[in-house]
């Protein structure tokens, strides 16, 4: 979010998702694509499938990086460096876009200058990637008309995951690749409607659509419309107020004493879950709101048993900005309710009535407030398509890309950056990498996936991906059980031998909350998004002795 | 030749009306979203029925739904020795009688197909059969094909010889429907309703009979069905075709799930509380890496190489050899819900290519 904000201007796909099926040149980065968003893979396969060239960076060589031309199979954590070498590649082959550069920039100066002093062996040395792979890259990325650039959370689930953002961004720009159909930069979120929780201000700095409440002016539109005050601080991120036990900055602020959780389960997503169980367990009040009986939820003085998807109206925004309407299909299980219904409930108790008759007068009030939201209302969402915001008022169409003729912030500003180091590197004692992510068949903390049993048949057991070399060296076999051990604590895995890693590298997944993963990641973070850095921390693994 | 009669519009939502009153009504339905269902309908002036479009699902789940419980079962103590057993208490579904209306000819053939796996062996599937014994179709022959059929080359459309209890076919801009009777229920229910119906001429059947023909030429899919069946009956298995393709499946088992005869399930035992549970079907398929794995983890499918071979071979070899034909209907729905372009119109077009150079996809 924060690195494509403070280069472009706003933080979200610049391109629809179809739009892919007509670049020539698509940069995978930091994605399964494949696994974790299909209908985009789709899109890709699809473009490929018409010449385009794909260029993928990953770690592993997942199913999409099995598809690519070029697979740049960098060491974790080391995006920046290599971004900096395939900068410096363009900029010696002089394959940068003067024109663009000058017209729709600023700072460029400052980029030059740092990959003018970027050594091309060092960076070989860092990523693992050899210097004609990185240049060949470079070049196809460079030279196309139509070059895209999708990302996911293995370039920001780092401690230096905005400066990657940032780093690509400088890229795209770099080489004009942006501000055009079929051209731009693309972060898939993470989850459901996380872009629309984000564009609804579920941030600590905004009000919704991205309006700060630093901004005076902000504020007072709100609070008129509100009839009340609008704090003018920002708020804690989520990583500051579950470590808020290990936050060195937390003894000069008020401690956190009660906490309101909707929807989501901390007690197995956050990194290093020892400090999470630490602040939830020292609260006064703690109150989760989840469709069913969560490991957080276990913690709670009160359980509000919410609604989920098909049993209540709204709409959801996906990560090409797509705001569609979702319709209740089921009525609700027992007292389970809305989770609009809940927080109404809540704020007349605290002394706010609030008393919205639908989920589209809810929708109402955000158009009026929200100028990229301004035009959008349920009854125009009564289609298949939706509408893509940008859309400031009812004649407009929705905006299929963005930055169309400038970008959001004016000019698109070059940030350079350096590379940063992993925050935990492997040593002797922790000597492997331990990489997480999802899997095909579970869907984050399984809350929901793990109640199928079709999903249970295809991957029920928390699994430990291992470079057979390694695994060989250890002793180990398939599907043997391992305790892996980091800093911060210890977990149990079923071994899987998988050659797409890198010897020195494991990767498992979090969904499983016999083998919470999130005992071993740290809590450290990038400092400005506060995103953990979930993607990297030193392990170790032996065989579990019954 | 099928006995022949005339149905006019007109007289169409009131002979469903007229059936209604001991018929559940099941037929094409367009929703509120412009999507075309079959649909079961409860009130006839409540919705918009649709002999235009495609139905985006089959008759599969009316007859084998994607989940059903088997049997409920408890926590009982053993008359005899008072020890702790489960008991099974079976439900079967009622059998209601079941008018399925505007049916496209792959999805009759397809129920047929059903018939001869859950009925045709020496077990017959009772929950099956019960849904199935008090159906009675009432099919629309496809006068305008849509864009992924290809039944032509699977052989089972755009009209039906057998199967059907009725077959309508729209005729002067769809203001009359050209009715044939077909098996015995048809054949009851236009002698019960003779007003409704009034006799074919012979004008009538040639301009059917052009109808059928026309159509025959609408097809924008040419799929060298019965050429792709001969190559795998005598040539050496497409191993590398089969894993190309392999590769790019996302592994959604929407294929499966969408198709009319695909009929793989797998059953499940689910605690309710202490002392009850259910037994449960579910729609299952082949394409899952859990459809072949063992004991031991063990699977003697590569999920990498070989995922979709058994789909494709299934389809096209095994019961070619087994029933006399593909059990492929052509209706083009897995083509339009793959997104990995694994579907079995590439696969038959790719297995072909080389056998038959002069063919043009």
């Amino acid at each position: 979010m924060a690195g494509l904000a403070t280069t472009f201007g706003s933080g979200a796909m610049t391109n629809t998702i179809n739009e892919l099926e007509e670049a020539q040149v698509i940069l995978v980065s930091g994605s399964n694509t494949t696994r974790t968003h299909p209908q985009v893979a789709r899109r890709i396969y699809d473009a490929v499938d018409r010449g385009a060239r794909l260029i993928v960076i990953d770690p592993r060589r997942t199913r999409i990086a099995a598809h690519a031309h070029i697979h740049l199979q960098i060491h974790p954590g080391t995006d920046i460096a290599l971004l900096n070498g395939m900068m410096r590649c363009i900029l010696d082959e002089n394959l940068i876009d003067d024109l663009f550069i000058q017209m729709r920039t600023e700072n460029y100066p400052a980029l030059r200058d740092l990959l003018l002093r970027v050594d091309l062996d060092e960076v070989e040395r860092i990523t693992g990637v050899d210097r004609k792979t990185i240049s060949r890259a470079a070049r196809t990325y460079a030279r196309a008309q139509r070059s895209a650039i999708c990302y996911c959370l293995g370039v920001t689930q780092h401690v230096c995951g905005t400066a990657n953002v940032r780093s690509l961004a400088n890229l795209a720009m770099l080489t004009g690749h942006v501000e055009r159909e079929f051209t731009g930069v693309d972060p898939l979120r993470g989850q459901v409607n996380v872009q629309g929780a984000c564009d609804m201000g579920a941030l600590p700095g905004v009000l919704p659509g991205y309006q700060a409440v630093s901004d005076e002016a902000v504020r007072k539109k709100f609070a008129r419309f509100w009839q009340r005050e609008i704090p003018e601080t920002p708020g804690r991120t989520v990583l500051d107020m579950t470590h808020e036990h290990s936050d060195p900055l937390a003894p000069h602020r008020d401690p956190l004493r009660a906490l309101f959780i909707t929807g989501e389960n901390p007690m197995l997503s956050d990194p290093s879950l020892k400090g999470v169980r630490k602040t939830l367990s020292g609260l006064d009040l703690l109150v989760v709101s989840d469709i069913f009986l969560t490991e957080t939820a276990a913690l709670a003085d009160v359980v509000l048993p919410a609604a989920c998807f098909a049993e209540k109206d709204g709409t959801m925004t996906n990560s090409e900005r797509r705001v569609q309407l979702v319709r209740k299909a089921v009525d609700p299980p027992g007292e389970a309710r809305p989770d609009a219904w809940i927080i109404q409930e809540l704020a007349g108790r605290l002394g706010y009535p609030m008393s919205y008759g639908s989920s589209a007068e809810i929708m109402e009030e955000i158009a009026l407030l929200t100028p990229i939201y301004g035009g959008i209302f349920h009854d125009r969402l009564d289609t298949i398509e939706g509408l893509q915001w940008p859309c400031p008022d009812r004649s407009h169409p929705g905006t299929p890309f963005l930055h169309k003729y400038s970008f959001t912030r004016g000019s698109g500003r070059f940030e350079p950056v350096h590379h940063t180091p992993p925050a935990e590197p492997p040593d002797r004692e922790y000597p492997f990498v331990l990489i997480t992510g999802r899997a095909y068949h579970q869907y984050h903390t399984g809350t929901m996936s793990r109640r199928s049993p079709s999903l249970a048949r295809e991957h029920q057991r928390p699994l430990l991906d291992i470079h057979p070399e390694d695994a060989r060296r250890l002793g180990l076999g398939e599907g043997s059980r391992v305790r892996v051990r980091s800093r911060r604590g210890t977990v149990s895995f079923f071994l899987h031998l998988n050659d797409r890693l890198m010897p020195g590298e494991v990767s498992c997944d979090f969904h499983f909350h016999e083998a919470p993963a999130n005992e071993l990641t740290l809590a450290a973070s990038d400092p400005e998004a506060r995103c953990p850095e979930f993607k990297c921390c030193a392990v170790t693994v032996e065989a579990e002795h019954a | 030749m099928h006995d022949a009669l005339i149905l006019h519009r007109d007289h169409f939502l009131p002979l469903l009306r007229r059936l209604s009153r001991d018929h559940r009504l099941v037929g094409p339905v367009r929703n509120r979203q412009g999507d075309t269902l079959y649909t079961e309908i409860t009130d006839l002036d409540r919705v918009e029925i649709d002999l235009e479009k495609q139905p985006l699902n089959s008759l599969k789940s009316f007859f084998f739904p994607q989940r059903e419980v088997l049997a409920s079962t408890l926590v009982d103590r053993s008359p005899g020795t008072g020890e702790l057993m489960i008991s099974f208490h079976p439900e079967c579904p009622p059998e209601i009688p079941t008018l399925y209306f505007g049916v496209r000819s792959c999805d009759l053939f397809a129920v047929l197909y059903m018939d001869a796996i859950f009925l045709g062996g020496r077990f017959r599937d009772p929950y099956y059969e019960q849904r199935r014994r008090r159906a009675l179709f009432l099919t629309l022959g496809c006068t305008r094909p849509f864009a992924h059929c290809f039944c032509n080359a699977t052989d089972n459309g755009p009209f039906l010889e057998f199967g059907f209890d009725l077959q309508l076919t729209a005729l002067d801009g769809d203001e009359i429907f050209f009715v044939e009777t077909g098996k015995a229920g048809g054949r009851k229910l236009v002698r019960d309703l003779a007003p409704y119906f009034s006799p074919a001429d012979d004008d009538h059947r040639n301009r059917q009979f052009q109808a059928a023909l026309e159509a025959r030429g609408l097809f924008r899919q040419m799929v060298p069905v019965q050429l792709a069946c001969s190559l795998l009956r005598d040539q050496p298995e497409p191993t590398r075709l089969l894993a190309e393709l392999s590769r790019r499946c996302q592994d959604c088992g929407g294929c499966a799930y969408i198709c009319p005869t695909c009929t793989c399930f797998t059953i499940e035992d689910r605690k309710l509380d202490e002392e009850s549970g259910e037994r449960i079907r579910t729609w299952d398929a082949c394409t899952f890496a859990g459809f072949t794995r063992m004991a031991g983890e063990h699977n003697p499918v590569s999920s990498e190489r070989q995922r979709i071979r058994r789909r494709f071979l299934h389809k096209l070899k095994t019961d070619v050899a087994r029933h006399g034909r593909p059990s492929c209907v052509g209706c083009g729905r897995c083509v339009d819900t793959c997104f990995g372009g694994v579907d079995i119109i590439t696969f038959i077009n790719s297995l072909t290519e080389a056998a038959d150079p002069d063919h043009q996809p």
